[in-house]
């Protein structure tokens, strides 16, 4: 694969050329037909300072209803601004059967005006020359008898820095708006890497664990931990069970009620109350249900038995 | 098909497949801190527990603890006979208040009532105690 666009071959594109059928990418210089050139010294230091400014250079140079862009260069003390119209060129490029896939970079020929040392002919009726540091076009005509259009074309007038139309052509996103969108998206990307992060160092309850384990070293084992779980948990929980039962059955004493007698074993309870009238009985038999006990009436009496399992 | 001539909406779609892995890494971060958070919580919770199980029921004390049930009423009262970590207990003649005392200090020490029997006779009561621990 070839990511070099220097390599790839160089046409010369000029309104007069004939069609051609390209079965590969080139990269293309343009002449001046096809943009407007300025040169300026201005006080700035880097070119993208200057291309800020390019479009105040150009004001009322430029066709109006057009969508310029610009290339902006130094060359020794001044700054050299292309003004370019991409559709235009796009479309003339297309009408010489050099479809917008197949071109790889743009370049202006006063991009490379060094290399024009002598006339070079574009066509039967124009040639390039230089005419103060700016590459023109005049008509062959023009041209002395010693400045015949010996020049020739070929890759070696390759600029460094070209436009790229790949990406411009049949996209639905401009470069401007795809870098802007990019950018949008990485700065998010960014965010949540970052958030990602910061989650990843955080243990809360590490420390509190660390300090149980070294209060209780000989609970690290995880055998000894399920080992007192076992052995204990099903005593307090029965334990408690027999604590809550105790203290239920003592809540059920109450004025014309007197606890005879309270028996409790390792699954069950049997209380024997006495009470002094048939309200009291009924008040203590409801009591009795409501904690899903079960009541025994004693034959002939108010009397109440009331028994309940653990 | 000519990719280059898409190469704008593969920028884009570059930066939005980097931003999605971006946001795939941090969930994940976010889901595993949440589990070992969870996890380090219920390892905590446990081990509390343990220690608080170990600190009621292990107790090296609970001996001598329960000896103050010989002592909660007159030792006329009491028919005691403990060996080893069991406990067979008689209390006859309490009163109310005798009794009162002596089932809330049963039931505040962690042994393991197996039974427990209360009579009334007259206005006084009777206490079969037996426990281990």
């Amino acid at each position: 694969m070839n990511f070099m666009g220097t390599i790839k071959e160089l046409l010369l594109v000029y309104p007069s050329m004939e069609r051609v059928f390209l079965k590969e990418s080139v990269n293309v210089m343009l002449t001046p037909q096809f943009y407007t050139l300025k040169k300026e010294a201005l006080p700035v230091k880097y070119a993208y300072q200057a291309k800020k400014i390019a479009p105040s250079l150009f004001e009322g140079l430029l066709e109006e209803s057009s969508s310029y862009e610009y290339i902006v260069f130094k060359e020794e003390e001044q700054w050299v601004f292309i003004a370019y119209d991409m559709d235009k060129i796009v479309t003339f490029l297309a009408s010489k059967g050099i479809e917008g896939s197949m071109v790889s970079k743009i370049y202006f020929t006063q991009q490379a005006v060094d290399k024009f040392s002598a006339p070079m002919a574009l066509g039967e009726k124009e040639a390039l020359v230089v005419l103060d540091e700016s590459v023109v076009v005049v008509p062959l005509s023009a041209l002395g008898e010693e400045e015949s259009p010996s020049l020739k074309f070929d890759k070696a007038f390759t600029p460094q820095k070209g436009v790229s139309l790949q990406g411009n052509m049949g996209s639905f996103l401009t470069k401007k708006q795809a870098y802007s969108l990019a950018g949008i998206l990485l700065l998010f990307a960014g965010l949540f890497v970052a958030e990602g992060s910061r989650y990843s160092g955080e243990e809360g309850g590490e420390e509190e664990l660390q300090a149980l384990y070294e209060a209780h070293p000989s609970l690290q084992s995880s055998y000894k931990r399920d080992a007192i779980l076992q052995k204990y948990k099903s005593i307090d929980i029965q334990e408690r069970k027999k604590r809550d039962s105790i203290k239920k059955l003592s809540a059920m004493i109450f004025k014309g009620v007197t606890l005879t007698h309270l028996s409790m074993n390792e699954s069950k309870h049997k209380a024997d109350f006495t009470c002094v009238s048939a309200n009291v009985s009924k008040k203590l038999e409801e009591l009795a249900k409501k904690e899903n006990y079960k009541v025994s009436k004693v034959k002939n009496s108010h009397n109440l038995n009331i028994e309940g399992t653990l | 098909m000519n990719w280059k001539q898409y190469q704008n909406e593969l920028i884009a779609l570059g930066a939005l497949l980097i931003m999605l892995f971006a946001y795939m890494y941090k969930h994940n971060q976010v889901t595993t801190q949440v589990e070992e958070a969870k996890t380090l919580q219920s390892s905590i919770e446990e081990l509390k527990e343990v220690v608080a199980l170990k600190k009621i029921w292990a107790d090296k004390k609970i001996s001598k603890k329960v000896e103050t049930l010989q002592t909660l009423v007159p030792e006329a009262k009491v028919k005691w006979s403990k060996k080893s970590k069991k406990l067979t207990a008689s209390y006859t003649n309490l009163s109310a208040n005798e009794l009162n005392k002596l089932t809330t200090k049963i039931l505040n020490l962690p042994v393991v009532i197996t039974l427990l029997d209360v009579t009334k006779t007259g206005s006084n009561y009777k206490v079969e105690l037996k426990c281990k621990w």
